[in-house]
């Protein structure tokens, strides 16, 4: 999220696209009703009538899997009915750069842009640059009228997306085209803000980035990026998956964004030439600028003293990823399938039922030569080798269950959507021999470094190094960790007196917490575990203040910002991009949404000199653009505005509709050349593939289209919450929600228990037969899709009585960018059982 | 064979007499704890033991009394719907209760008269509605329109067996000097007899009936 | 205290069901086996260890494929309750000083009547402990100054508790004209605003307790006491104005029972020695 939960009430339109907030985010209905309640519009776009849409103002359909043809619609009837913010356009985005003369768009290349290698499925994006003046900053046309200027070009890129042929791809009717497209389009103005809520209906796809993308072109255009009830706001699937990817879970980062390392970056050096972007453009903060600092203070916080200058902070014993190459999940369970992998620790997740294509997953599964399973209970995971289809003779692997401990048996902090890092306490011990998983990687972390200091081993410098605020156990007894100490090294530390660069000005006394990231340094005078996280506990009247346990309850705003209970990041900043709320010289746009507000007059505490911000914290202290010494508005951006020309992604710097992996299409209505993504990555084609990667599109054995989606009452694989007696009671049992127009075709009664299957899979679940699915017309024809929750197992309830994982039906493909699977369009077919 | 009317002569049987002590005592418990459940009253309910002891008092208690009921059947049903001329003469003397207000003379009546036949199908009929009725709100949860229907069957009957039920105690006590002696002995003078049930005397006079 | 209520708004209502599962936590009831009928909505009814379930219906809309409606079932707290009306144990359901019917599962004597009683099929009978079960509008939260769960589980506000005027004013405030309840059986504690008719939402238009009851508590209980009473003075009046139909011996005959002889072949002879006249 760009902007927070709370922050949805002050929008004027709400879409919600992609995300079903009423029965998966209920919370967030609260603020989105709040909205409507002051007269504001939520409009729904959905392929089902959700629960989302039974209270929305506006709700049509659309098929699964043509997201970006109804926004490339959008964006051309926002340009045709010149209905975009001109001031913002023009001063906060790139629409005015003017790019590379050789670059081209799919009209031109029949689907693809240039740079295109059909071979490695891949893009030289050579092309996708700007013109460059003389000194170092992209050329820019500000009347937008230049051909190869941004906004020409994205408004020839979406002339192809007529309401005619979006219709014939969506199946959304015109009418209702229209009406979402003017109502999101009225807030184009300085005063009508609109936001939008996403979730994995937007991100589960093979262009699920692109689609994203779509929407944030159409913000940029409509001045809301930045700006009080409006943003990009994902409704995160969990309570701290923000977390979990801020403190770098994925394998393609380290903790705060930074990349991670890969292995031609032989040195810190070469490290920090290939991410620090570089900028010429005088008014651009380019705050990545800053990328060396935040990697040495990490590398500080990891290795403690063994990191020094002389050692490059120990940047070497970073593991390094091979150049290309990408061990996201599907790819992960794919060479573990291929017995490329010895074992696994399957952390707080349940991979038999949450990863794509189950069946594959499991088998996977077998091949490992031991797992552990770390997680409040056993699950189809720890268990896969006795589920179903599985003969426990033929597996060899060894599994280990470690008990863990729930967040209500553990202290410490988890990150929300909006990014509020909020302290949580321990409520009860854990139960029986349970740990926090803190407290088993602790153990682990021990164990494995005493192995290596006594053994040896191939190489123990990356974990003999390792520094950690944890205590080791005496005696065989158990270790602790307390988690004040991780937070403390998360925000960091001075380990030197630290002064300020230009002013000499002394900003921290060794052995401090860090202010905040502000001051962190590339010199190894300072340490933090997360740099975004630095500030979130600091030093207050020279007291250690845990920012992330603060509950005050103002709101000085009248917004909803509430900036003193807890911590959000970075620097407890509620809404980024904040200084795109006002304009050029620091006036809000709507003043009934002020962010913030340049003041020219008062003086600034710190410098003494008159000019100073006021309202929330903004980004970055700089003056407005338009005054002396101003600064552009999108900081983390190099050239200081917001990219609607995008080139920083993999499959194009304009998002363009490509057809699912599996769909009801023979080809893309768009350009017969390329049906799907040009740059996704095929698992199954070739030969010697994999038959379980097999997939099956506009093929008469699998005619609908399937989508997954969640329930109120149960949750991720379901392992909480099937095991929740009142929760299975509410929802006991797989279902598939069909239109009665499909259930009349097949001869379903509502109720009965029916097959569906695609490729890869078949499993059983009960029909619900509703009004709230319809048919599509696609193409001149009728296209039915179907719906399936996955949160169920073969495991609990132990009857079977719940049915399987809609993961079983689910492809091996995934975004580009992400990797992310394709799980919210695919090919079914269902039968009566 | 004529009767020496200083004689007793039986009029109910031991087992009939069991059959009716059965019946009027849980007739009484039924009707007191009934009331109790009506008007909520609390002093009966502790008498019960509380509410809920009370509440399976009164279905065994009516168990106990649909069985009594039936075996009745055996002992008086034959003679109670047994009707003459001489019914509809006792009726039109109002049995001779009215003394002084209405001097018609009852008619010779058999083992039985009018007014304890008629009582006696009313306790019948209406014992079975409530019996039936009682069974339907103890034994079926779940139907709605049954159970009202029930409860409003067994409240009709309920008031109509309250009814009568006065009269047959006030006539075979107080109402009827010399009768209660037919719940204690089962027998009763022949000259008795002879005044409340003529006919039933005559006929084993005559060697017809005993 | 003043009467306390629900106001429940179903177009606010969401159907994430917070409430139905807050409910059985705070009463801690069991949950029951269900299966999936073809819909969201389960368990299937009110049950006795049911006080409050979302009911998930899908009625035609003129704007959309479906109009999709969530809506409270539970105990509605009528001022004039049927089921209090007809329950035959003193103290099994009362009206709580905030107006709420109470259940207190010792005094109830389990003759599920309140069951057949309740205009709106609400109570339920539980089997095993032959108790009946409901909301209580948490009896044992509200007189220590907590919110019914449900209400205070609600994210969007659709079950809202406080003082019942206060709660008609505003929802007469936003519009909603006609409140569900305000009127109906002398005022519901389980107040309705509803856009459209009430049969929309499931709810009768006109609730009212069956007519059999309501003859029954007006006409019959007082007839029982008349009945019965009459009856007994009427027969006090026949002792007192002609007085018991006494028989006498005719004079010719002899006075004494002397005789041995009883009209009998049965072995009860013994009750003749204590016979006197």
């Amino acid at each position: 999220m760009t902007n927070h939960w709370i922050d949805l009430r002050n929008a004027d339109v709400v879409l919600v696209m992609g995300a079903n907030p009423a029965s998966n985010h209920p919370i967030s209905m609260k603020w989105i009703m709040k909205a409507q309640e002051k007269g504001g519009k939520l409009v729904v776009v959905d392929p089902r009538f959700t629960q989302t849409a039974a209270k929305a103002d506006f709700y049509t359909r659309l098929r699964s899997g043509t997201d970006i043809a109804f926004l490339g619609g959008m964006i051309k009837y926002i340009i045709e009915n010149d209905l975009y913010f001109h001031d913002y356009v023009i001063n906060y985005t790139n629409a005015s750069f003017l790019v590379n003369p050789d670059f081209k768009l799919p009209a031109d290349l029949e689907g693809v842009f240039s740079g295109y290698d059909e071979k490695k499925r891949k893009y030289d994006k050579a092309t996708w640059s700007f013109q460059m003046e003389a000194n170092g900053t992209p050329k820019r046309d500000l009347s937008l009228k230049d051909p190869n200027c941004v906004f020409q070009l994205m408004k020839r890129q979406y002339s192809r997306y007529t309401l005619e042929q979006v219709v014939q791809i969506t199946g959304t009717t015109k009418e209702d085209l229209i009406e979402v497209y003017k109502t999101v389009g009225s807030t184009g103005k300085p005063n009508r803000v609109a936001t939008v809520c996403y979730a994995m209906g937007w991100t589960q796809h093979t262009v699920g980035v692109q689609n994203i993308r779509a929407f944030s072109m159409i913000q940029l255009l409509l001045g809301n990026m930045g700006m009080a009830g409006g943003g990009i706001n994902a409704l995160r699937g969990e309570a701290n998956v923000q977390g979990s990817t801020d403190y770098g879970l994925l394998f393609h980062i380290l903790p705060g964004y930074n990349p991670a390392p890969t292995a031609a970056l032989t040195d810190l050096k070469a490290y920090n030439e290939k991410n620090t972007p570089k900028t010429k453009e005088p008014s651009s903060v380019n705050w990545w600028g800053n990328r060396p600092k935040y990697i040495t203070s990490y590398l500080k916080a990891i290795y403690g003293d063994k990191a020094t200058k002389a050692n490059d902070f120990g940047y070497a014993w970073l593991p390094k990823v091979d150049e290309g190459a990408n061990y996201s999940w599907l790819n992960m369970f794919d060479k573990m399938f291929k017995g490329k992998f010895e074992g696994f620790f399957a952390w707080g997740q349940n991979p038999a039922c949450s990863g794509a294509n189950s069946n594959k997953t499991r088998q996977a599964l077998s091949k490992l030569k031991w797992m552990v399973n770390v997680n409040l209970y056993d699950n189809e995971t720890g268990s896969f080798w006795r589920g179903p289809g599985m003969n426990p003779k033929d597996i060899q692997t060894e599994v280990f269950l470690l008990p863990c401990a729930s967040s209500i048996e553990k202290e410490g902090s988890i990150s929300n959507s909006g990014r509020l890092a909020q302290w949580r306490y321990k409520a009860i011990e854990p139960v029986g021999e349970s740990l926090p998983d803190g407290e088993i990687i602790n153990e682990l972390y021990y164990k494995v470094k005493d192995l290596y200091e006594k053994q040896g081993g191939a190489y123990p410098d990356p974990i003999v190094n390792l520094a950690w605020a944890g205590h080791k156990g005496e005696a065989g007894k158990l270790g602790h960790i307390d988690m004040h100490d991780v937070a403390k090294e998360i925000n960091g530390y001075y380990l030197a007196d630290v002064f300020d660069k230009k002013t000499n000005k002394q900003v921290g006394k060794k052995g401090d917490l860090c202010t905040n990231f502000v001051t962190l340094q590339d010199d190894g005078t300072t340490s933090s575990g997360c740099w975004i996280y630095s500030g979130s506990y600091t030093l207050k009247d020279g007291k250690e203040v845990n920012m992330m346990a603060r509950r005050g309850k103002e709101d000085p705003t009248g917004l909803g910002l509430y900036s003193t209970w807890a911590w959000t990041w970075p620097v407890n900043r509620r809404i980024i991009y904040n200084r795109a709320s006002v304009d050029p010289n620091g006036n809000p746009w709507d003043p009934n949404r002020a962010l913030i507000q340049w003041d020219p007059v008062k003086l600034d505490p710190k410098t003494n000199k008159p000019g100073v911000w006021v309202g929330d914290i903004p980004d970055g202290p700089a003056p407005p653009m338009a005054l002396a010494e101003g600064k552009k508005p999108f900081i983390m951006k190099p050239d200081g505005v917001g990219s609607i020309f995008g080139p920083g992604l993999a499959d194009g710097p304009f998002p363009e509709h490509y057809e699912p992996l599996e769909c009801p299409l023979t080809e893309n209505p768009m350009f017969k050349k390329h049906r799907i993504n040009p740059t996704t990555k095929m698992f199954f084609g070739k030969e010697g593939d994999l038959k379980e990667d097999e997939f099956a599109t506009c093929d008469i054995r699998f005619p609908y289209v399937c989508a997954t989606y969640r329930i109120t009452e149960h949750w991720q694989t379901g392992l909480m919450t099937r095991h929740v007696p009142w929760l299975l009671e509410a929802q006991p049992q797989m279902f598939v929600e069909l239109s009665k127009e499909l259930a009349k075709e097949k001869g379903i009664k509502n109720g009965e228990k029916v097959n569906v299957s695609s490729a890869r899979g078949t499993l059983w679940a009960i029909a619900i037969v509703t009004d709230r699915w319809k048919p599509f017309q696609i193409m001149g024809r009728t296209v039915h899709q179907v719906g399936i929750p996955w949160h169920f197992g073969w495991q609990f309830p132990v009857d079977g009585s719940g049915g399987d994982s809609a993961n079983i039906l689910t492809p091996t493909v995934g975004d580009p960018n992400t990797m992310i699977p394709e799980s919210k369009a695919f090919m079914v077919n269902i039968e009566r059982g | 064979m004529k009767l020496n009317n200083n004689d007793l002569i039986r009029k109910e049987t031991a087992s009939s007499m069991t059959n009716h002590w059965v019946l009027a005592i849980s007739c009484l418990l039924l009707t007191l704890s009934g009331f109790a459940f009506l008007f909520h009253i609390q002093s009966i309910g502790d008498l019960f033991g509380g509410f809920p002891m009370m509440r399976n008092i009164h279905n065994w208690l009516g168990v106990v009394f649909a069985v009594s009921l039936f075996l009745s059947m055996w002992n008086w049903l034959k003679e109670c719907i047994t009707f003459g001329y001489n019914d509809i003469e006792w009726c039109i003397a109002a049995g001779g209760y009215l003394g002084k207000f209405w001097k018609k003379k009852a008619p010779p009546m058999h083992k039985l008269n009018t007014g304890q036949k008629l009582f006696y199908l009313c306790l019948l009929i209406f014992g079975l509605g409530i019996i039936v009725s009682g069974f339907f709100i103890w034994l079926s949860p779940g139907f709605r329109t049954i159970m009202i229907l029930a409860h409003f069957l067994h409240n009709v009957c309920f008031i109509l067996i309250g009814i009568f039920l006065p009269i047959h105690i006030y006539l075979s006590t107080l109402g009827n000097p010399g009768t209660i002696r037919i719940m204690i002995y089962g027998t009763v003078p022949v000259w008795w007899a002879r005044k409340k049930s003529q006919q039933w005397v005559e006929e084993i006079e005559e060697g017809h009936s005993h | 205290m003043t009467t306390k209520a629900l106001l429940i708004t179903p177009e606010l209502c969401i159907g994430c069901r917070g409430c139905q599962i807050a409910c059985k936590s705070w009463n801690q009831l069991s949950a029951e086996k269900t299966k999936n009928h073809g819909g969201y909505e389960n368990p299937p009814d009110l049950t006795p260890n049911n006080f409050n379930k979302i009911r998930f219906m899908e009625v035609p809309s003129e704007k959309n494929p479906t109009r999709w409606l969530f809506v409270s079932q539970r105990c509605m707290h009528c001022k004039d309750a049927g089921c209090m009306k007809i329950c035959s144990s003193p103290g099994a359901l009362t009206r709580s000083e905030t107006g709420a019917v109470v259940t207190n599962h010792e005094k109830c004597v389990g003759c599920h009547l309140c069951v057949a009683g309740c205009p709106f099929n609400v109570p339920r009978y539980n089997r095993k402990t032959n108790k009946l079960a409901k909301c209580t509008q948490c009896a044992d939260r509200v007189p220590n100054g907590l919110t019914p769960l449900c209400a205070k589980t609600c994210p969007t506000g659709a079950i809202a508790f406080g003082d019942r005027d206060e709660l008609l004013a505003k929802a007469q405030q936003k519009g909603y004209a006609k409140v569900y309840g305000e009127m109906d059986l002398g005022g519901l504690g389980t107040l309705f605003a509803f856009k459209d008719a009430p049969k929309i939402y499931g709810y009768a238009d006109k609730p009212a307790i069956n007519e059999f009851v309501i003859f029954w508590h007006k006409f019959l209980k007082p007839a029982s006491w008349l009945g019965i009473g009459g009856m007994t003075a009427l027969m006090g009046l026949h002792y007192l104005a002609v007085g018991p139909k006494k028989e006498t011996q005719d004079k010719e005959e002899p006075t004494c029972l002397c005789g041995e002889k009883i009209t009998e072949s049965t072995e009860e002879r013994e009750a003749n020695h204590e016979t006197k006249q």
